[in-house]
Protein backbone atom coordinates (compact mmCIF):
# COMPACT_ATOMS: atom_id res chain seq x y z
CA UNK A 1 0.00 0.00 0.00
CA UNK A 2 2.65 2.10 0.85
CA UNK A 3 4.57 1.80 -2.32
CA UNK A 4 1.57 2.34 -4.13
CA UNK A 5 0.72 5.92 -2.04
CA UNK A 6 4.38 6.33 -3.02
CA UNK A 7 3.48 6.23 -6.82
CA UNK A 8 0.52 8.33 -6.59
CA UNK A 9 2.82 10.87 -4.77
CA UNK A 10 5.58 10.60 -7.15
CA UNK A 11 2.51 11.65 -10.15
CA UNK A 12 0.43 13.98 -7.87
CA UNK A 13 3.71 16.44 -7.12
CA UNK A 14 4.53 16.32 -11.51
CA UNK A 15 0.67 16.08 -12.54
CA UNK A 16 -1.81 17.23 -10.04
CA UNK A 17 -3.09 13.73 -10.35
CA UNK A 18 -5.15 13.81 -7.22
CA UNK A 19 -6.77 16.58 -8.31
CA UNK A 20 -7.93 15.10 -11.92
CA UNK A 21 -9.32 12.30 -9.91
CA UNK A 22 -11.24 15.01 -7.92
CA UNK A 23 -12.83 17.02 -10.41
CA UNK A 24 -13.29 14.00 -13.03
CA UNK A 25 -13.79 11.07 -10.92
CA UNK A 26 -14.88 11.46 -7.32
CA UNK A 27 -15.99 14.95 -7.61
CA UNK A 28 -17.50 14.72 -10.87
CA UNK A 29 -21.18 14.31 -9.76
CA UNK A 30 -24.10 12.91 -11.46
CA UNK A 31 -27.78 13.15 -10.87
CA UNK A 32 -29.63 11.33 -8.09
CA UNK A 33 -32.29 9.54 -10.34
CA UNK A 34 -29.81 8.48 -13.20
CA UNK A 35 -30.90 5.21 -14.71
CA UNK A 36 -29.15 2.39 -16.30
CA UNK A 37 -29.66 3.77 -19.74
CA UNK A 38 -26.91 6.41 -19.16
CA UNK A 39 -24.42 3.21 -19.58
CA UNK A 40 -24.87 2.64 -23.01
CA UNK A 41 -22.55 5.50 -23.63
CA UNK A 42 -19.98 3.60 -21.61
CA UNK A 43 -21.12 -0.09 -23.37
CA UNK A 44 -20.59 1.66 -26.81
CA UNK A 45 -17.07 2.71 -25.96
CA UNK A 46 -16.03 -0.66 -24.72
CA UNK A 47 -17.75 -1.81 -27.85
CA UNK A 48 -15.87 0.90 -30.25
CA UNK A 49 -12.15 -0.83 -28.25
CA UNK A 50 -12.81 -4.39 -28.71
CA UNK A 51 -13.78 -3.95 -32.57
CA UNK A 52 -10.48 -1.64 -32.57
CA UNK A 53 -8.90 -4.65 -31.03
CA UNK A 54 -10.41 -7.86 -33.14
CA UNK A 55 -9.80 -5.91 -36.02
CA UNK A 56 -6.21 -5.17 -35.60
CA UNK A 57 -5.83 -8.83 -35.08
CA UNK A 58 -7.97 -9.58 -38.21
CA UNK A 59 -5.45 -7.42 -40.39
CA UNK A 60 -2.63 -10.11 -39.35
CA UNK A 61 -3.92 -12.32 -42.03
CA UNK A 62 -6.44 -11.15 -43.74
CA UNK A 63 -5.19 -10.18 -47.41
CA UNK A 64 -6.86 -7.40 -48.97
CA UNK A 65 -6.94 -8.86 -52.71
CA UNK A 66 -10.19 -10.49 -54.36
CA UNK A 67 -8.43 -13.29 -55.19
CA UNK A 68 -7.02 -13.86 -51.92
CA UNK A 69 -9.74 -12.48 -49.47
CA UNK A 70 -12.04 -15.15 -49.40
CA UNK A 71 -9.34 -17.81 -48.68
CA UNK A 72 -7.97 -15.24 -46.24
CA UNK A 73 -11.23 -15.38 -44.16
CA UNK A 74 -11.36 -19.14 -44.53
CA UNK A 75 -7.93 -19.79 -43.32
CA UNK A 76 -8.81 -17.34 -40.54
CA UNK A 77 -11.72 -19.05 -39.73
CA UNK A 78 -10.42 -22.92 -40.03
CA UNK A 79 -6.65 -22.63 -39.07
CA UNK A 80 -5.58 -20.14 -36.93
CA UNK A 81 -5.72 -20.91 -33.30
CA UNK A 82 -8.87 -19.01 -32.30
CA UNK A 83 -9.37 -17.17 -35.46
CA UNK A 84 -12.52 -18.17 -35.70
CA UNK A 85 -13.27 -16.67 -31.94
CA UNK A 86 -11.57 -13.43 -33.24
CA UNK A 87 -13.66 -12.95 -36.42
CA UNK A 88 -17.10 -13.91 -34.70
CA UNK A 89 -15.91 -11.35 -31.73
CA UNK A 90 -15.79 -8.70 -34.85
CA UNK A 91 -18.50 -9.73 -36.99
CA UNK A 92 -21.01 -10.16 -33.63
CA UNK A 93 -19.62 -7.03 -32.22
CA UNK A 94 -20.28 -4.67 -35.01
CA UNK A 95 -24.06 -5.97 -35.14
CA UNK A 96 -24.05 -4.94 -31.45
CA UNK A 97 -22.76 -2.02 -31.66
CA UNK A 98 -25.67 -0.86 -34.06
CA UNK A 99 -28.14 -1.74 -31.69
CA UNK A 100 -26.88 -0.59 -28.90
CA UNK A 101 -25.68 2.53 -30.55
CA UNK A 102 -29.93 2.59 -31.13
CA UNK A 103 -30.78 1.72 -27.56
CA UNK A 104 -28.51 5.21 -26.54
CA UNK A 105 -30.33 7.47 -29.38
CA UNK A 106 -33.62 5.77 -28.66
CA UNK A 107 -32.98 6.56 -24.42
CA UNK A 108 -31.50 10.15 -25.61
CA UNK A 109 -35.14 10.49 -27.76
CA UNK A 110 -37.47 9.00 -25.04
CA UNK A 111 -35.85 11.34 -22.56
CA UNK A 112 -35.48 14.33 -24.35
CA UNK A 113 -32.22 14.96 -23.72
CA UNK A 114 -31.33 16.23 -26.88
CA UNK A 115 -33.06 19.51 -26.54
CA UNK A 116 -31.14 22.83 -26.13
CA UNK A 117 -28.51 22.87 -24.84
CA UNK A 118 -26.99 19.78 -26.57
CA UNK A 119 -28.28 20.20 -30.04
CA UNK A 120 -24.19 19.39 -30.89
CA UNK A 121 -23.95 15.97 -28.57
CA UNK A 122 -27.27 14.95 -30.82
CA UNK A 123 -25.88 16.01 -34.08
CA UNK A 124 -22.66 14.09 -33.15
CA UNK A 125 -24.20 11.27 -32.47
CA UNK A 126 -26.28 11.10 -34.81
CA UNK A 127 -23.57 11.71 -37.62
CA UNK A 128 -21.61 8.62 -35.59
CA UNK A 129 -24.49 6.60 -36.62
CA UNK A 130 -24.29 7.15 -40.16
CA UNK A 131 -20.50 6.45 -39.97
CA UNK A 132 -21.10 2.90 -37.89
CA UNK A 133 -23.49 2.06 -40.87
CA UNK A 134 -20.82 2.87 -43.05
CA UNK A 135 -18.61 1.18 -41.49
CA UNK A 136 -20.47 -2.24 -40.94
CA UNK A 137 -21.19 -1.66 -44.96
CA UNK A 138 -18.02 -1.05 -45.96
CA UNK A 139 -16.66 -4.40 -43.57
CA UNK A 140 -19.41 -6.46 -45.20
CA UNK A 141 -17.43 -6.56 -48.15
CA UNK A 142 -14.21 -7.75 -46.99
CA UNK A 143 -14.94 -11.50 -46.03
CA UNK A 144 -15.30 -11.80 -50.63
CA UNK A 145 -18.55 -14.13 -50.00
CA UNK A 146 -21.33 -14.47 -52.07
CA UNK A 147 -23.47 -12.78 -49.68
CA UNK A 148 -20.71 -9.75 -49.40
CA UNK A 149 -20.49 -9.46 -52.99
CA UNK A 150 -24.46 -9.19 -54.03
CA UNK A 151 -24.93 -7.76 -50.30
CA UNK A 152 -22.63 -4.76 -51.68
CA UNK A 153 -23.74 -4.44 -55.65
CA UNK A 154 -27.38 -4.22 -54.14
CA UNK A 155 -26.30 -1.48 -51.66
CA UNK A 156 -23.89 0.62 -53.82
CA UNK A 157 -26.73 0.32 -56.74
CA UNK A 158 -29.34 2.05 -54.77
CA UNK A 159 -27.12 5.54 -54.81
CA UNK A 160 -27.40 5.36 -59.10
CA UNK A 161 -31.08 6.65 -58.48
CA UNK A 162 -29.95 10.68 -57.23
CA UNK A 163 -30.72 12.42 -60.39
CA UNK A 164 -27.44 13.60 -63.26
CA UNK A 165 -24.93 12.28 -60.89
CA UNK A 166 -26.27 8.86 -59.19
CA UNK A 167 -24.78 6.43 -62.19
CA UNK A 168 -21.24 8.47 -61.59
CA UNK A 169 -21.18 7.82 -58.15
CA UNK A 170 -21.76 4.33 -58.11
CA UNK A 171 -19.00 4.20 -60.23
CA UNK A 172 -16.86 5.83 -58.19
CA UNK A 173 -18.25 4.41 -55.08
CA UNK A 174 -17.30 1.12 -56.61
CA UNK A 175 -13.97 1.92 -58.95
CA UNK A 176 -15.43 0.37 -61.75
CA UNK A 177 -18.98 -0.17 -63.30
CA UNK A 178 -19.31 -3.46 -60.98
CA UNK A 179 -18.66 -4.40 -57.76
CA UNK A 180 -14.78 -5.66 -58.39
CA UNK A 181 -11.28 -6.02 -57.13
CA UNK A 182 -11.23 -2.22 -56.96
CA UNK A 183 -14.39 -2.04 -54.76
CA UNK A 184 -12.68 -4.28 -52.42
CA UNK A 185 -8.95 -1.67 -51.88
CA UNK A 186 -11.69 1.24 -52.13
CA UNK A 187 -14.03 -0.39 -49.27
CA UNK A 188 -10.46 -1.81 -46.90
CA UNK A 189 -9.62 1.57 -47.39
CA UNK A 190 -12.49 3.16 -45.98
CA UNK A 191 -12.99 0.48 -43.53
CA UNK A 192 -9.58 0.17 -41.60
CA UNK A 193 -8.03 3.94 -41.88
CA UNK A 194 -11.02 6.35 -42.84
CA UNK A 195 -14.21 5.70 -41.17
CA UNK A 196 -12.64 4.93 -37.76
CA UNK A 197 -10.43 7.73 -37.49
CA UNK A 198 -13.24 9.49 -38.44
CA UNK A 199 -15.28 7.50 -35.81
CA UNK A 200 -12.53 8.34 -32.93
CA UNK A 201 -12.39 12.21 -33.81
CA UNK A 202 -16.28 12.76 -33.47
CA UNK A 203 -16.24 10.32 -29.94
CA UNK A 204 -13.47 12.80 -28.95
CA UNK A 205 -15.98 15.52 -30.21
CA UNK A 206 -18.99 14.01 -28.62
CA UNK A 207 -17.22 13.30 -25.46
CA UNK A 208 -15.94 16.82 -25.35
CA UNK A 209 -19.67 18.56 -25.80
CA UNK A 210 -20.99 16.05 -22.35
CA UNK A 211 -18.05 17.54 -20.43
CA UNK A 212 -19.03 20.92 -21.86
CA UNK A 213 -22.53 20.77 -20.79
CA UNK A 214 -22.34 17.84 -18.01
CA UNK A 215 -24.91 15.43 -17.79
CA UNK A 216 -28.46 15.89 -18.55
CA UNK A 217 -30.87 15.09 -15.61
CA UNK A 218 -33.77 12.42 -16.53
CA UNK A 219 -36.87 14.06 -16.71
CA UNK A 220 -38.43 10.71 -14.18
CA UNK A 221 -39.11 11.30 -10.70
CA UNK A 222 -38.83 15.48 -10.96
CA UNK A 223 -41.24 17.69 -9.52
CA UNK A 224 -40.30 20.59 -12.74
CA UNK A 225 -39.48 18.38 -16.11
CA UNK A 226 -39.31 21.69 -18.30
CA UNK A 227 -36.13 22.24 -19.82
CA UNK A 228 -34.35 25.21 -17.44
CA UNK A 229 -32.30 26.51 -20.34
CA UNK A 230 -32.92 29.88 -21.72
CA UNK A 231 -30.80 30.44 -24.27
CA UNK A 232 -29.14 33.33 -22.34
CA UNK A 233 -25.39 31.87 -21.55
CA UNK A 234 -23.41 29.39 -21.31
CA UNK A 235 -24.27 26.95 -18.30
CA UNK A 236 -22.77 23.79 -16.96
CA UNK A 237 -25.53 21.64 -15.44
CA UNK A 238 -23.96 20.60 -12.19
CA UNK A 239 -25.61 18.11 -9.88
CA UNK A 240 -24.41 19.53 -6.16
CA UNK A 241 -26.36 17.03 -4.70
CA UNK A 242 -25.42 14.29 -6.64
CA UNK A 243 -23.76 11.04 -6.85
CA UNK A 244 -20.01 10.75 -7.86
CA UNK A 245 -19.47 9.04 -10.92
CA UNK A 246 -16.44 6.99 -9.06
CA UNK A 247 -16.69 4.48 -7.67
CA UNK A 248 -20.87 4.88 -7.49
CA UNK A 249 -21.74 4.70 -11.39
CA UNK A 250 -18.45 3.70 -12.73
CA UNK A 251 -19.45 0.36 -11.02
CA UNK A 252 -22.30 0.70 -12.44
CA UNK A 253 -20.97 1.37 -15.67
CA UNK A 254 -18.70 -2.08 -15.46
CA UNK A 255 -21.95 -4.39 -14.32
CA UNK A 256 -23.82 -3.06 -17.36
CA UNK A 257 -20.46 -3.91 -19.90
CA UNK A 258 -20.45 -7.50 -18.06
CA UNK A 259 -23.92 -7.64 -19.10
CA UNK A 260 -23.36 -6.65 -22.57
CA UNK A 261 -20.81 -9.40 -22.87
CA UNK A 262 -22.71 -11.83 -21.37
CA UNK A 263 -25.07 -11.27 -24.31
CA UNK A 264 -22.64 -11.17 -26.85
CA UNK A 265 -20.12 -14.22 -25.70
CA UNK A 266 -23.99 -15.93 -25.61
CA UNK A 267 -24.41 -14.81 -29.59
CA UNK A 268 -20.31 -15.52 -30.29
CA UNK A 269 -20.74 -19.36 -28.48
CA UNK A 270 -24.35 -20.58 -28.86
CA UNK A 271 -25.91 -18.83 -32.09
CA UNK A 272 -22.21 -18.08 -33.99
CA UNK A 273 -24.47 -18.78 -37.48
CA UNK A 274 -27.30 -16.10 -36.30
CA UNK A 275 -25.49 -13.58 -38.78
CA UNK A 276 -24.45 -15.87 -41.69
CA UNK A 277 -26.60 -17.22 -44.46
CA UNK A 278 -25.28 -20.13 -46.32
CA UNK A 279 -23.69 -17.95 -49.18
CA UNK A 280 -21.80 -16.23 -46.85
CA UNK A 281 -19.47 -19.18 -46.72
CA UNK A 282 -19.43 -19.28 -50.56
CA UNK A 283 -16.72 -17.46 -52.54
CA UNK A 284 -17.64 -13.91 -54.70
CA UNK A 285 -18.76 -14.81 -58.00
CA UNK A 286 -19.82 -12.01 -60.21
CA UNK A 287 -21.21 -14.39 -62.81
CA UNK A 288 -23.54 -16.07 -60.32
CA UNK A 289 -26.64 -14.21 -58.68
CA UNK A 290 -27.97 -15.98 -55.56
CA UNK A 291 -31.48 -16.25 -54.64
CA UNK A 292 -32.97 -13.58 -51.87
CA UNK A 293 -29.95 -11.28 -51.16
CA UNK A 294 -30.51 -9.05 -47.95
CA UNK A 295 -29.01 -6.46 -46.30
CA UNK A 296 -27.48 -6.64 -42.99
CA UNK A 297 -30.65 -6.18 -40.45
CA UNK A 298 -30.36 -2.71 -39.62
CA UNK A 299 -30.39 -2.02 -43.52
CA UNK A 300 -34.08 -3.93 -43.90
CA UNK A 301 -35.91 -0.95 -43.21
CA UNK A 302 -34.43 0.85 -46.29
CA UNK A 303 -34.31 -2.15 -48.34
CA UNK A 304 -37.99 -2.20 -48.03
CA UNK A 305 -38.60 1.39 -48.50
CA UNK A 306 -36.68 1.71 -51.66
CA UNK A 307 -38.79 -1.51 -52.72
CA UNK A 308 -42.37 -0.33 -51.73
CA UNK A 309 -42.13 3.33 -53.80
CA UNK A 310 -42.75 2.61 -57.21
CA UNK A 311 -39.61 5.11 -58.29
CA UNK A 312 -36.30 4.27 -56.35
CA UNK A 313 -35.59 7.91 -56.66
CA UNK A 314 -38.50 8.59 -54.31
CA UNK A 315 -37.77 6.10 -51.50
CA UNK A 316 -34.36 6.93 -51.64
CA UNK A 317 -35.18 10.78 -51.62
CA UNK A 318 -38.05 9.87 -48.46
CA UNK A 319 -35.31 7.93 -46.18
CA UNK A 320 -32.71 11.55 -46.79
CA UNK A 321 -36.06 13.65 -45.53
CA UNK A 322 -36.56 11.27 -42.73
CA UNK A 323 -32.88 10.89 -41.49
CA UNK A 324 -32.42 15.05 -42.12
CA UNK A 325 -35.22 15.69 -40.21
CA UNK A 326 -33.60 13.24 -37.55
CA UNK A 327 -30.59 14.89 -37.34
CA UNK A 328 -32.15 18.56 -37.20
CA UNK A 329 -34.65 17.25 -34.48
CA UNK A 330 -33.64 19.44 -31.36
CA UNK A 331 -33.59 22.38 -33.53
CA UNK A 332 -36.98 21.98 -35.27
CA UNK A 333 -38.52 20.45 -31.55
CA UNK A 334 -38.57 23.30 -28.99
CA UNK A 335 -40.78 22.63 -27.02
CA UNK A 336 -38.77 22.75 -23.24
CA UNK A 337 -41.43 19.86 -21.88
CA UNK A 338 -38.67 16.76 -20.90
CA UNK A 339 -41.02 14.22 -19.72
CA UNK A 340 -41.87 11.79 -22.10
CA UNK A 341 -45.48 11.24 -20.69
CA UNK A 342 -46.60 14.78 -20.76
CA UNK A 343 -45.85 14.70 -24.27
CA UNK A 344 -48.63 12.51 -25.95
CA UNK A 345 -48.32 13.49 -29.76
CA UNK A 346 -44.24 13.62 -29.49
CA UNK A 347 -44.75 9.85 -28.08
CA UNK A 348 -47.31 8.95 -30.43
CA UNK A 349 -44.67 10.44 -33.37
CA UNK A 350 -41.83 8.51 -31.81
CA UNK A 351 -43.41 5.12 -31.07
CA UNK A 352 -45.22 5.30 -34.49
CA UNK A 353 -41.80 5.92 -36.04
CA UNK A 354 -40.48 2.90 -34.28
CA UNK A 355 -42.68 0.56 -34.52
CA UNK A 356 -42.69 1.41 -38.46
CA UNK A 357 -39.43 1.10 -38.98
CA UNK A 358 -39.02 -2.41 -36.96
CA UNK A 359 -42.16 -2.99 -39.54
CA UNK A 360 -40.69 -2.25 -42.14
CA UNK A 361 -37.25 -3.89 -41.27
CA UNK A 362 -39.99 -7.62 -41.09
CA UNK A 363 -41.12 -7.26 -43.69
CA UNK A 364 -37.85 -6.70 -45.80
CA UNK A 365 -37.01 -9.59 -44.09
CA UNK A 366 -39.85 -11.91 -45.08
CA UNK A 367 -40.42 -10.27 -48.43
CA UNK B 1 -24.80 -4.02 4.90
CA UNK B 2 -24.38 -0.01 4.24
CA UNK B 3 -23.91 1.31 1.00
CA UNK B 4 -19.63 1.79 1.26
CA UNK B 5 -19.69 -2.13 2.29
CA UNK B 6 -22.32 -3.14 -0.61
CA UNK B 7 -20.37 -1.09 -3.37
CA UNK B 8 -16.56 -2.53 -1.97
CA UNK B 9 -18.48 -5.98 -2.48
CA UNK B 10 -19.52 -5.49 -5.53
CA UNK B 11 -16.47 -3.45 -6.75
CA UNK B 12 -14.11 -7.11 -5.50
CA UNK B 13 -16.85 -9.17 -7.59
CA UNK B 14 -16.33 -6.60 -10.61
CA UNK B 15 -13.08 -6.57 -10.60
CA UNK B 16 -12.42 -9.97 -9.60
CA UNK B 17 -14.82 -10.80 -12.81
CA UNK B 18 -12.60 -8.07 -15.51
CA UNK B 19 -9.06 -9.85 -14.46
CA UNK B 20 -11.04 -13.47 -14.94
CA UNK B 21 -11.93 -12.14 -18.41
CA UNK B 22 -8.70 -10.92 -19.26
CA UNK B 23 -6.54 -14.02 -18.28
CA UNK B 24 -9.70 -15.98 -20.65
CA UNK B 25 -8.80 -13.56 -23.45
CA UNK B 26 -5.29 -13.73 -23.13
CA UNK B 27 -4.47 -16.93 -24.06
CA UNK B 28 -6.79 -17.11 -27.09
CA UNK B 29 -5.29 -14.15 -28.56
CA UNK B 30 -1.54 -15.42 -27.70
CA UNK B 31 -2.52 -18.42 -29.89
CA UNK B 32 -3.76 -16.66 -32.15
CA UNK B 33 -0.68 -14.45 -32.72
CA UNK B 34 2.16 -17.03 -31.80
CA UNK B 35 3.66 -18.41 -35.23
CA UNK B 36 2.46 -21.53 -36.69
CA UNK B 37 4.26 -24.53 -35.75
CA UNK B 38 6.33 -25.48 -38.45
CA UNK B 39 6.78 -29.39 -37.00
CA UNK B 40 3.31 -30.91 -38.65
CA UNK B 41 4.28 -29.35 -42.23
CA UNK B 42 6.22 -32.05 -44.25
CA UNK B 43 9.70 -32.41 -43.13
CA UNK B 44 11.11 -33.85 -46.49
CA UNK B 45 11.42 -32.16 -49.77
CA UNK B 46 11.78 -34.43 -52.99
CA UNK B 47 13.63 -32.94 -55.83
CA UNK B 48 13.99 -34.67 -59.49
CA UNK B 49 18.09 -35.27 -60.39
CA UNK B 50 17.60 -33.88 -63.42
CA UNK B 51 16.41 -30.29 -61.33
CA UNK B 52 19.97 -29.97 -60.38
CA UNK B 53 22.35 -30.00 -63.22
CA UNK B 54 26.33 -30.08 -62.77
CA UNK B 55 27.91 -26.60 -61.82
CA UNK B 56 23.99 -25.77 -60.82
CA UNK B 57 22.25 -25.06 -57.36
CA UNK B 58 18.53 -25.24 -56.85
CA UNK B 59 17.30 -23.50 -53.86
CA UNK B 60 13.64 -24.71 -52.00
CA UNK B 61 11.87 -24.19 -48.73
CA UNK B 62 12.53 -26.87 -46.03
CA UNK B 63 10.67 -26.76 -42.85
CA UNK B 64 10.22 -23.47 -43.42
CA UNK B 65 13.40 -21.72 -43.93
CA UNK B 66 15.59 -21.64 -47.02
CA UNK B 67 17.50 -24.32 -48.22
CA UNK B 68 19.87 -25.32 -51.36
CA UNK B 69 21.26 -28.45 -53.58
CA UNK B 70 24.38 -28.03 -55.18
CA UNK B 71 25.88 -30.92 -57.80
CA UNK B 72 29.58 -29.62 -57.74
CA UNK B 73 31.78 -30.47 -61.03
CA UNK B 74 32.21 -34.27 -61.20
CA UNK B 75 28.78 -35.01 -60.12
CA UNK B 76 29.04 -34.89 -56.27
CA UNK B 77 25.72 -33.81 -54.73
CA UNK B 78 25.67 -31.81 -51.23
CA UNK B 79 22.58 -30.29 -49.60
CA UNK B 80 22.49 -27.14 -47.42
CA UNK B 81 20.81 -24.43 -45.20
CA UNK B 82 21.33 -21.32 -47.41
CA UNK B 83 20.68 -19.17 -44.35
CA UNK B 84 24.27 -17.63 -43.54
CA UNK B 85 25.53 -18.11 -40.12
CA UNK B 86 25.99 -14.57 -39.40
CA UNK B 87 22.94 -12.33 -39.76
CA UNK B 88 20.68 -14.93 -41.56
CA UNK B 89 20.68 -13.98 -44.79
CA UNK B 90 20.24 -15.75 -47.90
CA UNK B 91 23.16 -16.96 -49.60
CA UNK B 92 23.32 -16.60 -53.24
CA UNK B 93 25.04 -19.63 -56.08
CA UNK B 94 27.89 -17.91 -57.83
CA UNK B 95 28.11 -19.75 -60.81
CA UNK B 96 31.39 -18.74 -62.44
CA UNK B 97 33.86 -19.15 -59.37
CA UNK B 98 30.97 -22.41 -57.50
CA UNK B 99 30.73 -20.87 -54.53
CA UNK B 100 28.41 -19.19 -52.01
CA UNK B 101 28.54 -15.20 -51.29
CA UNK B 102 25.95 -13.45 -49.18
CA UNK B 103 25.19 -10.00 -50.51
CA UNK B 104 24.31 -8.72 -47.06
CA UNK B 105 27.85 -8.90 -45.73
CA UNK B 106 29.91 -10.14 -48.05
CA UNK B 107 30.18 -13.70 -46.31
CA UNK B 108 31.92 -16.24 -48.61
CA UNK B 109 30.97 -20.43 -48.51
CA UNK B 110 32.18 -23.08 -50.47
CA UNK B 111 30.44 -25.35 -52.62
CA UNK B 112 30.42 -27.52 -49.26
CA UNK B 113 29.32 -25.05 -47.39
CA UNK B 114 32.52 -24.16 -45.39
CA UNK B 115 33.53 -20.07 -44.61
CA UNK B 116 36.34 -18.84 -47.02
CA UNK B 117 35.99 -15.42 -46.00
CA UNK B 118 33.96 -12.61 -44.44
CA UNK B 119 32.16 -12.61 -41.17
CA UNK B 120 30.25 -15.84 -40.87
CA UNK B 121 30.89 -17.53 -37.74
CA UNK B 122 30.84 -20.99 -39.04
CA UNK B 123 30.14 -23.25 -42.00
CA UNK B 124 26.49 -23.71 -43.49
CA UNK B 125 24.61 -26.68 -41.94
CA UNK B 126 24.43 -29.74 -44.10
CA UNK B 127 20.80 -31.58 -44.44
CA UNK B 128 20.70 -35.42 -44.78
CA UNK B 129 19.61 -36.57 -48.00
CA UNK B 130 18.80 -39.40 -50.02
CA UNK B 131 18.75 -40.43 -53.99
CA UNK B 132 16.73 -43.17 -55.21
CA UNK B 133 15.09 -43.53 -58.58
CA UNK B 134 16.04 -40.13 -59.85
CA UNK B 135 15.14 -38.78 -56.88
CA UNK B 136 16.98 -36.74 -54.17
CA UNK B 137 15.09 -36.57 -51.00
CA UNK B 138 16.07 -34.13 -48.57
CA UNK B 139 15.21 -34.69 -45.00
Amino acid sequence: MTLLKRLIDWFDVRIGAREVVARELTGYLLPRNINTWYSMGSILLFIFAMQMVTGILLLIYYVPDADKAFKSVTFIMNEVPFGWLIRLCHAVGSNLMVLVLLFHMLSVLFMNSYKSPRELNWLTGFILFTMIQGISLTGYLLPWSQLSFWATTVATNSVGAIPAIGPYLVEFLRGGKLVGPPTLGRFFALHVVLIPTGIGALIGAHLFFLQRTGVSTPPFGQKETANQWKGDGYRYESHPEGIPFFPVYALEDIRSIFIYLACFLGVVFFFPNLLFTKEAFLPANPLQTPLHIKPEWYFLANYQTLKIFPSEFLGLAVQGIAMTFLALLPFIDRDPERHPLKRPLFMVCALGGLLLWIGLGVWGHYS
Amino acid sequence: MDNSGRRTFLGVCLGGLAAAVTAAATWPVYRYLAPRSTATTAARVEIPEKDVPEGEAKFFDFGGASAVLVRKPGGGLIALSAVCTHMGCIVQWEKDTQDFLCPCHGGHYTADGGVISGPPPKSLAKLPFIVANGIITIG
